[in-house]
């Protein structure tokens, strides 16, 4: 077989069109760079294989920060949005999160096109196999059927595909995603680049006919009306949303569990890989909780066009005949159809350790990773690895400097910074409890946050920063205490009302946020004091041994990063500086 | 996060700890002349660079020293920062009185080699100057692990990390329900929470009253003078001291209590206690109780000093003396050979031991060398241990300070649990700087342990 060189070189390569591939393929095409995205199946692109709802708490900060800094998840979710919710509004402004319901196939069609439209970038149906690689770096993708596409880098989002093994009951075959086969030959390739991939399993419930559900027998739950929406771009959402339901399990429904774990593969022994503690199947739910009594369950419509509803709580990989009986045992489910089965499913993952601050593996120079692959769960956190990515692949190209966020600015930098110093032990999702800088990091000032970095890496459309320039003069006047001069036409979100309201926060968290940025201001140099990739840290007697091999493992890219490792105390700090410092004054 | 500090404002003791002539304080960093300010006086407008004033320190109105004090402007300073340097009498009491001065006044005390660190840093040092800081350092920081090791075994340690479980209970409790997207979890039990939250403060501040800051600085070397009686036990003391503190005849056993001297060698403390000779023919009830006490000094001293009188033959009380000081020794007290009277004609062969005589000096330096050789070392690689300690009392205090705001926050009609969280993360922040990072990992353990959360 000869190969097919495509006669194209591009300058970034994404493999994968889920939330995070097509955020990275974005970004690079916006930002200029000629961009090739490939997926198996052009019908699935960003598929939301679960839930078909964007944000949550702390997620839904993540999606105004993608907004803010040009991506496109918001947009999409507000042209497909059937139902939303501000979460958390009984509770302080920092922790107010939207969460929208959508329409899966409008969601996905939606995206599709607006990759079509996107000028520089091209998409194509074919699977990836490997890579193309010269002196240990890779320059291109290698498809199954042996095309050769060459790019000066490859962003490989890969999500739950790699060896990926689905699981019902005591059944399993493989699978990325019920119904699509895996990518058992990149996994293989990536282990003979020297990754040495991990496994992890997630979940998902099965989906209901709306004919067998008794909708008398739950609880309405209206969408919020006016429904805000998740990007800075949409003006109003106008469409008549849909209503959610709620209802909860029953004591038979724990006996029914109790009674089946035999057939399932989580308790049986029949997968040993860890999932998500804070995502739990209904089975760990009883198992753990058995005192807990009932548990909700939430009937959400998966589109405007279709009759089939997601079931919010019950994510299950017992036996489908087990679950037939889960779901009648619910108050108003006692003749519903289950449509598809619920199931686990166990992938491969890379140790994000093995990655610096832009995504870049440290060990393959122009090999990008973003989304599940690096060992995280949701389609938020995917897709704001997936535009870094995508960001840092066009920058390092054009040998620029990189484009990192700190701890302090966004959600964003306190997830990459987590994956790449801690590792992840479990599926990593958000929680706005692993922001330090909780009250700074919140859904209504992404905007001020970040759209600067947005304009000026060319994602945002230039002609709204003159909107947002005087948006964010008028946050700054009325906080400290003075009236801006009225708008007279507001561009984008960016109106008086919102400043005034964003004013009003920044004004109640004043004393905080001060003390927040004293303590960020201080840390900042730390976050430029890197430490030299060969630095040796066996030698330094003076660090404990825990001290020692943790830094070994992890090695560190800056002295802040070491900082906030487990079990370096500050005077571990101040040798590393000296030490750091004297290795630099030699060379 | 726990990463060093140089925009705070550093103080510590320059000088050895214990009793000296004098002693230096050395205040640095961006306020460190404001800070000077609130506990110094007349009033200091704007000191003038490198001028040696004599200012008084005050506790509120109580004069506690008067000191000669020169203030260095940023950068010419040994940090290139802003630095004040107090010479002050060198009583302990003095010294701890004007760092806790300085640390109510808003500085924290420093950690090892933290004014090295910062002259490095700031440029004030050469590459030749920088290799020797870099073990400087290095050595601070291992006297600090070896401390922070041995503490770890401690009551204390056992203490703080109880106190760091409650309060990432409590802060599980407030991210559970903040970060729920269900609003599924029930609210807060305010009652339950301001109970707890209450005892947890009481408990960190009982802890804390158990410190003072700057305890611990060393309390003086204890030396036992023994030997056989008429050995020259007094005589040694006595011209050790350069005045007669002990009477001293030709008859043996003149010396039947014990006798306790102090003397300042190198910038130590050194306690001494003259003994009654190890008589091994003893009779007389008062030598006998003499001898009790000599046991009894002996069993409690850093270093043990065993003379041997040269003109005389070995004895049986020499014999005697010597095995009951290799016996009394405590674990790691010194045993330092004293050969006397070497100005006579010597019966016995000296087999090592510092020569000396009283009537001539000979020795006596080196004598009063290898008494602080020791505790010398230790201060260099060891002395860090006080510092410690301190740091501990401040942590503690800061952990009730967060903990008092939190409760103040708590009372309201609706409390806020975003900021009730800034407060115990703080309470933590604080258990930290002893204990280290608080992972975010072990909040959420926490709340998965005890929260059924669901998507």
């Amino acid at each position: 077989m000869t190969a097919f060189n495509y006669p194209a070189v591009f300058d970034v390569a994404v493999i994968g069109a889920g939330h995070a591939g097509c955020e990275a393929a974005l970004a690079a095409a916006r930002m200029g760079a000629k961009t090739l995205l490939l997926t198996q199946d052009l019908d699935t692109i960003a598929q939301m294989s679960c839930n078909p709802s964007i944000g949550g708490v702390g997620k839904g900060q993540l999606v105004r920060e993608i907004d803010a800094l040009g991506g496109e998840m918001a947009r999409i979710t507000d042209l497909s949005m059937l139902g939303c919710h501000m979460l958390n509004t009984s509770r302080g402004a920092a922790v107010h999160s939207p969460r929208a319901q959508c329409d899966k196939k409008l969601y996905q069609f939606s995206m599709k096109h607006a990759l079509e439209r996107q000028g520089g970038l091209l998409t194509i149906q074919d699977e990836a196999a490997g890579f193309l690689t010269r002196g240990g770096k890779v320059c291109g993708v290698l498809t199954a059927r042996g095309t050769r596409y060459r790019a000066a880098a490859v962003v490989l989002t890969a999500g739950t595909f790699l060896r990926g093994v689905v699981h019902i009951g005591m059944r399993s075959f493989p699978g990325g995603r019920y119904n699509h086969p895996p990518s058992n030959l990149l996994s293989k390739e990536l282990e003979h680049l020297g990754f040495k991939p991990g496994r992890l399993k997630t979940g998902t419930p099965m989906r209901l006919h709306a004919r067998g559900i008794d909708f008398s027998k739950c609880e309405k739950q209206e969408p919020d009306s006016p429904p805000t929406p998740l990007s800075h771009f949409t003006t109003a959402i106008t469409r008549q949303l849909l209503p959610c339901w709620i209802t909860r399990t029953s004591a038979k429904t724990a006996a029914i569990i109790t009674a089946g774990l035999g057939q399932s593969p989580l308790y049986s022994g029949k997968i040993n890989s860890t999932g998500p503690r804070y995502c739990p199947s209904i089975e760990d739910k009883i198992v753990k909780f058995p005192h807990h009594g009932s548990h909700h369950v939430f009937l959400e419509p998966e589109g405007f066009s279709t009759e089939e509803y997601y079931v919010n709580g019950l994510s299950t990989s017992l036996p489908e005949e087990t679950q037939l009986e889960i779901v009648r045992s619910v108050a108003g489910l006692e003749r519903a159809e289950i449509m598809r089965a619920g199931y686990a499913i166990e992938y491969d993952y890379c140790d994000p350790r093995g990655l610096d601050y832009t995504l870049q593996s440290r060990a393959v120079g122009g090999l990008f990773l973003a989304g599940q692959i690096n060992g995280t769960t949701g389609y938020e956190e995917a897709a704001a690895q997936g535009l870094m990515a995508g960001i840092n692949a066009t920058l390092k190209i054009r040998g620029e400097a990189p484009f990192i966020l700190r701890r302090d600015e966004a959600y964003i930098g306190v997830m990459i910074d987590d994956l790449i110093s801690k590792g992840v032990d479990e599926p990593y999702r958000i929680f706005t409890s692993r922001a330090e800088y909780r009250l700074m990091l919140r859904q209504d000032n992404a905007d001020l946050r970040l759209a600067q970095h947005g304009f000026r890496l060319g994602l945002l459309n230039a002609d709204h920063a003159p909107g947002f320039a005087r948006y964010r003069a008028a946050v700054k006047e009325l906080a400290a205490g003075g009236t801006p001069k009225a708008f007279r036409s507001a561009c984008c979100a960016w109106t008086l009302a919102k400043a005034r309201a964003t004013a009003a926060i920044e004004k109640e968290y004043a004393v905080y946020i001060h003390r927040n940025l004293k303590e960020a201001e201080r840390l900042k140099k730390f976050e430029h004091l890197e430490i030299p990739a060969d630095f040796r840290y066996a030698h330094i007697k003076a660090l404990s041994n825990e001290a020692r091999q943790r830094l070994e493992k992890t090695r560190p890219l800056t002295l802040a990063q070491a900082g906030r490792l487990p079990g370096i105390t500050p005077a571990d700090v101040q040798l590393l500086w000296i030490l750091v410092e004297k290795s630099r004054t030699h060379e | 996060m726990h990463l060093p500090d140089t925009e705070r404002t550093i103080v510590a003791l320059a000088t050895p700890p214990g009793a000296a002539a004098l002693a230096i304080i050395r205040l640095s960093g961006p306020a460190a002349f404001s800070t000077a300010a609130k506990f110094m006086g007349p009033p200091l407008t704007t000191p003038a660079h490198r001028l040696a004033r004599l200012l008084d320190i005050r506790d509120g109105s109580r004069l506690i020293d008067r000191a000669v004090t020169v203030f260095f402007k940023a950068p010419a300073s040994y940090t290139g920062q802003d630095t004040v340097e107090i010479t002050c009498h060198g009583s302990p009491y003095i010294t701890r009185t004007i760092l806790n001065l300085a640390i109510r006044s808003g500085a924290s005390l420093a950690a090892p080699g933290e004014f090295t660190l910062r002259a490095f840093i700031n440029g004030k040092l050469d590459l030749a100057q920088a290799e020797a800081v870099g073990s400087l350092v290095a050595a601070g920081s291992e006297a600090a692990h070896r401390a922070a090791l041995a503490q770890v075994q401690g009551e204390m340690s056992r203490k703080i990390r109880a106190l760091k479980q409650a309060a990432l209970h409590l802060l599980a409790g407030v991210e559970a329900r903040l970060d729920d997207s269900h609003e599924e979890i029930t609210p807060v039990k305010l009652s339950a929470f301001l109970r707890e939250s209450g005892k947890l403060k009481k408990e960190t501040l009982d802890l804390a009253a158990g410190f003072e800051a700057g305890r611990g600085i060393r309390e003086g070397i204890r030396v036992v003078i023994t030997g056989a009686p008429n050995s020259g036990k007094s005589s040694l003391l006595n011209s050790l001291l350069g005045y007669d503190r002990a009477i001293v005849s030709t008859s043996a056993g003149t010396t039947r209590d014990t006798l306790e001297a102090k003397l300042e060698i190198g910038g130590f403390t050194v306690i001494f206690t003259d003994t009654a000779g190890l008589n091994a023919a003893a009779r007389h009830p008062l030598e006998t109780e003499g001898i009790r006490r000599a046991i009894t000094a002996i069993s409690q001293a850093d270093i043990i000093l065993l003379l041997k009188d040269c003109s005389t033959p070995r004895t049986a009380s020499d014999t005697l003396a010597q095995r009951r000081a290799g016996e009394l020794a405590a674990p790691g007290a010194a045993l330092i050979k004293v050969i006397t009277k070497t100005d006579l004609p010597a019966k016995t062969r000296a087999a090592g031991g510092i020569k000396t005589s009283c009537r001539n000096g000979t020795g006596l330096d080196a004598l009063r060398r290898a008494l602080v050789a020791r505790q010398k070392k230790a201060f260099r690689d060891g002395a860090q241990a006080p510092v410690i300690f301190a740091r501990h009392f401040e942590a503690l205090r800061a952990a009730a300070g967060e903990l008092g705001k939190l409760q103040a926050l708590m009372k309201q009609r609706t409390p806020p649990l975003e900021l009730a969280a800034e407060h115990l993360r703080g309470t933590l922040n604080a258990l930290g700087t002893i204990l280290g990072e608080t992972a975010p990992e072990e909040i959420l353990s926490d709340i998965f342990k005890n929260f059924c959360v669901g998507k």
